[in-house]
């Protein structure tokens, strides 16, 4: 029940990224972006799926027709299949049941999302490699280069963060970020404690999920499409609906490793006097939190959105050398100030 | 366990030298590191100590084999003085390429725990599948990096899946529990298992020594690498697999003697008759020397089928002797052919008139290869036949010393033609360390051979 | 339940393993070594070694499959440039392996490698946290030297890689 409706929360906050991507763009561009398909254009996504959907499905002559098809199903499954373990909010409490606002709980749930988010790639690869074009494998190829060095530098700065939490399920990690920061409950979050870890996060994020600045994959200047040249209809709509699965997952488990998931702000207070009954009250601070959540996750995409209208997009090998110069090196660096952080914490906190 | 760990730290140490525009310290530096090595490395003398549960043993043998690795690294190192004048930008990665390799051939020979010797095969294959195609430009390098990256590759498949079968069947990789499990008759559910495994770990060790019948890399990969790292490879490379796998026979499956004895007799023959037959046909003098080495490992198995108080002390012996040897020779070769193009044997003529103290070094080699008398390679054999004998394996040494008779041929070919043979080019320039290197190794087989008692009661 | 899950990955890893082999395009071979990763993936899960299974995709079918997959396509491998074995070749090949099918199936028809011991089993043995306690307790040497031979792959990658002074760009 609860896997089919985060599918489907998941599904419905992708197709409307696409609308939100449009008006954002107009709002810093100082247009007006869609407004004829419904009220503010708010029909404008069903009209794009609608219009997706009866274009003509073309294959190239030469291309190889299974992996042709295989190439967006697989850059859409692997999307889908990470926010399985997200958890959006803490535990319901239904008849006595405490029921997880989760769709798999799992001890590796961090590892789990890095598996299948390397698994991305492949999506791209082989539909690249099948459309048997030359700007077509470039794009793959590029995007194939960009996920593994990225994520190097991504898997380093989750390690600083994983020392201090000791635990790779995204739950624990959420939970434990629940204490109290300044005198607020709710409040410890992980960004206060890694920064730097946080920002190289962020760099790869936005360049494993091939966004601008790092859209060299599909760079229109230089490879006019990139990886989805030669497809059209519902086949490119998957390929970019993908892409928006993945930011909403990558800024899901942004919010959970660093900004505190489902934990807001005095959650401890509004517990204590929101309802008297203790098991209302729990339920609807867990409300709130999935409130909460879906309100980070959208800052998040919004970030995204910012950055593509703004930023210009980096050349290869300032990308390269982005990633391998800077970023793995940093998150090394990163790692062990917090081994050093971690070990003489003690002693810190004694001097002070 | 210092010396892996000063190694280590050298070769990272080595990298950073490279940052250096003059490859002048290099050299030095490297040479200087080695004796550190060395010298500690006998701190561990007769104090027999395991270290990191069980991971690794420092017993006499381990320390007597890694002091022959770390000279024979040492010995070779001084003819590297080619790359030094040219200016070779991978110099420093090239030695410590070659330190950090010396790690894994000191884990070959002092390993306990069977993932060790797993890890330190590796680390000793991989860096020579990179010094075989460190040549880029050469074709002949590249063929050979190829040749050896994927037949050793899939030789390393076999080795891994053998020592997979012989956890399965013992449930450990520590090789006490292994051998105990071994020699446990009354486990007999698990040993088709076992045996199995200890059939593919027999391949795969084979192929890492050059054994026939998995020789046919050698020749290939031995002539198209080039010359300085052939040298390591015949040396460093073969001591580290016939030690590793002495270990492994009689200290891992000694329980399952009556089932591998007469695999390892059978290759110990082929081996002796395919490297003695092969070299005597070959025309170039590199090629000559690839059959060679994989005759000598021919002999060295004959040690490892005899278990006696002398086999060890055999097989040390021999390692040096053939080490010393073998640098000798192919440091001639390499200063020869660095000025003369090619490697066959009419590149020799003449050069006894040319440069003396070239051939001199060379003849001595040759006659210790080819064991003759007051050289050290005579007593190497004796003592490995003394011991065959002792085990009772007359046949085999019959075999071994028609198979010697034939290596004076193919060894004294060479010598002849440096001597008997009109010139074909100009005196070869040989810069001060590599000679002094070449009256060194010299005095060295003739003190093997005169004294060999100084060296044979080590273990 | 279990075992029928069992016995359809033993299934998918049979067939997707000999698919590599009987493959006429490299490329598909690699997407079924791709394949065969995941149901050894799945292999781990069953035997609840959770850490194993996510670290064997991230490592093998995410990172050096990738790898794998990049280089082939780059070298476009098709039939008509297929090197050409001799049939003698194939003939030695095919009795060489066959004597060692024959070898092993012979020797290891007769192992009884035990039945399943329920009160021994431990059922946290695969978990992350024993991992790691193995792993950096008993094997904490290999696994630090493992560096070193990680070190020398890459200082001879760097080196065999690494343009030389004067070399073009291509």
């Amino acid at each position: 029940m609860i896997i089919l409706g985060i599918f489907g929360i998941t599904l419905l906050i992708a197709t409307y990224c696409t609308y939100a991507e449009r008006k954002i763009a107009a709002f810093i561009q100082d247009r007006i972006g869609p407004n004829r398909a419904g009220p503010f254009g708010l029909a404008q996504p069903l009209a794009d799926a609608v219009k997706m959907f009866f274009k003509e499905e073309f294959i190239p002559a030469n291309a190889h027709k299974f992996l042709f098809v295989a190439g967006p199903s697989l850059a859409m499954l692997t999307a889908c299949m990470s926010s399985a373990v997200i958890p959006f909010g803490n535990t319901l409490i239904i008849n006595g049941n405490h029921i997880r606002v989760q769709g798999i709980e799992t001890n590796i749930g961090l590892l789990y999302i890095f598996g299948v988010v390397a698994l991305g790639v492949y999506g791209i690869m082989i539909g690249g490699w099948a459309s048997n074009n030359k700007f077509s494998l470039l794009g793959a190829i590029r995007a194939a280069s960009q996920n593994i060095s990225y994520e190097l530098a991504m898997g380093l700065s989750i390690i600083a963060l994983l020392m201090m939490s000791g635990s790779l399920s995204l739950r624990q990690i959420t939970l434990q970020q629940g204490g109290e920061f300044l005198g607020l409950s709710g409040l410890d979050w992980n960004i206060f404690y890694q920064p730097l870890g946080f920002i190289i996060f962020l760099t790869c994020a936005f360049a494993e999920t091939n966004r601008t600045p790092f859209d060299l994959p599909e760079c229109e200047t230089e490879l006019i499409g990139g990886y989805h040249t030669e497809y059209s209809a519902m086949k490119l709509g998957l390929y970019l609906f993908a892409e928006y699965v993945n930011i909403i997952v990558v800024s899901a488990v942004m919010s959970v490793l660093y900004f505190g998931g489902f934990n807001f702000p005095g959650q401890d207070w509004v517990r204590a006097n929101i309802a008297s009954d203790p098991t209302l009250a729990h339920n609807l601070v867990t409300i709130l939190g999935i409130v909460v959540f879906f309100g980070k996750i959208f800052a998040f995409i919004f970030f995204f959105m910012w950055v593509r209208w703004t930023l210009p997009r980096f050349r290869y090998d300032q990308l390269m050398r982005l990633g391998w110069k800077i970023l793995i090196p940093l998150a090394i660096m990163n790692v062990v100030l917090t081994g050093a952080a971690i070990l003489f914490w003690p002693q810190l906190k004694a001097m002070f | 366990m210092t010396s892996i760990i000063l190694l280590s730290v050298f070769g990272i140490i080595n990298l950073f030298l490279g940052f250096l525009k003059s490859n002048k310290i290099l050299l030095p530096a490297v040479i200087i590191f080695l004796a550190i090595v060395f010298g500690v490395n006998f701190l561990d003398w007769n104090n027999p100590q395991s270290h990191f549960n069980n991971m690794l043993t420092i017993d006499n043998f381990a320390v007597a084999f890694s002091a022959v690795m770390v000279l024979s690294l040492a010995l070779i190192l001084p003819f590297s003085r080619s790359y030094i004048n040219s200016g070779n930008p991978h110099l420093a990665e090239f030695y410590s390429i070659l330190m950090f390799s010396l790690v894994g051939a000191i884990m070959m020979v002092s390993y306990e725990n069977i993932i060790m010797l797993f890890l330190g095969i590796e680390i000793l294959s991989i860096a020579m599948y990179v010094m075989a195609g460190s040549h880029k430009k050469e074709l002949r390098s590249n063929e050979a990096a190829l040749k050896y990256l994927l037949m050793g590759s899939f030789a390393t498949g076999i080795l891994l899946f053998g020592f997979a079968l012989i956890y399965g069947a013992s449930g450990s990789f520590n090789i006490a529990e292994i051998a105990s499990f071994s020699s446990n008759t009354t486990a007999t559910d698990l040993l088709p298992m076992m045996e199995i495994g200890v059939l593919l770990v027999l391949v795969g060790i084979c192929f890492k020594i050059g054994a026939a019948p998995f020789h046919f890399w050698t020749p290939d990969v031995y002539e198209g690498t080039p010359t300085l790292f052939t040298t390591y490879m015949s040396t460093v490379v073969k001591t580290a697999g016939i030690a590793a796998f002495y270990k492994l026979v009689w200290a891992v499956f000694p329980g399952l003697n009556e089932f591998w004895y007469p695999t390892l007799v059978a290759i110990t023959v082929l081996t002796l008759v395919i490297g003695n037959i092969g070299a005597a046909i070959q025309t170039s003098f590199k090629r000559m020397m690839a059959y060679s080495s994989i005759a000598h490992a021919g002999y060295l198995l004959i040690a490892l089928t005899s278990f006696n108080d002398y086999s060890e002390n055999a097989v040390l012996f021999y390692a040096l002797s053939y080490t010393v040897a073998t640098v000798a020779a192919f440091g001639v070769l390499k200063l020869v052919s660095d000025q003369r193009e090619g490697e066959t044997y009419e590149m020799f003529n003449g050069l006894g008139r040319t440069n003396p103290l070239l051939a001199f070094a060379m003849t001595v080699a040759m006659c210790s290869l080819a064991s003759i008398p007051l050289t050290g390679g005579f007593f190497a054999k004796f003592f490995i036949f003394g011991s065959a004998i002792e085990a009772g394996a007359v046949w085999l040494v019959v075999v071994a010393i028609l198979m010697s008779a034939v290596s004076i041929y193919y060894y004294f070919r060479v010598v002849m033609a440096m001597y008997m043979k009109e010139p074909v080019g100009e005196k070869v320039a040989v810069d001060g360390f590599a000679a002094f290197m070449l009256i060194f190794l010299s005095i060295f087989t003739f003190i093997m051979g005169i004294f060999p008692g100084w060296f044979n009661n080590w273990l | 339940m279990i075992q029928n899950v069992f016995y359809f990955l033993c299934f998918l890893t049979l067939i997707s393993g000999s698919m590599v082999v009987f493959s006429r395009n490299p490329v598909y071979s690699v997407l079924f070594l791709i394949l065969t990763f995941f149901s050894i993936s799945g292999h781990y899960i069953l035997l609840n070694a959770q850490f194993l299974a996510a670290v064997n995709i991230i490592v093998y079918a995410g990172a050096i499959m990738v790898l794998f997959l990049f280089v082939i396509m780059f070298l476009n491998l098709n039939k008509e440039n297929e090197t050409h074995k001799s049939n003698l070749s194939k003939f030695a090949a095919v009795i060489a392996g066959g004597i060692l099918l024959v070898i092993m199936v012979a020797a290891l028809k007769d192992v009884d490698a035990g039945t399943y011991k329920a009160e021994g089993f431990d059922s946290q043995i695969g978990m992350v946290q024993n991992l790691g306690m193995v792993l950096f307790k008993n094997y904490l040497l290999p696994f630090e030297l493992a560096s070193v031979l990680f070190l020398v792959a890459m200082a001879g990658a760097v080196m065999l890689g690494k343009k030389e002074t004067g070399e073009r760009h291509f």
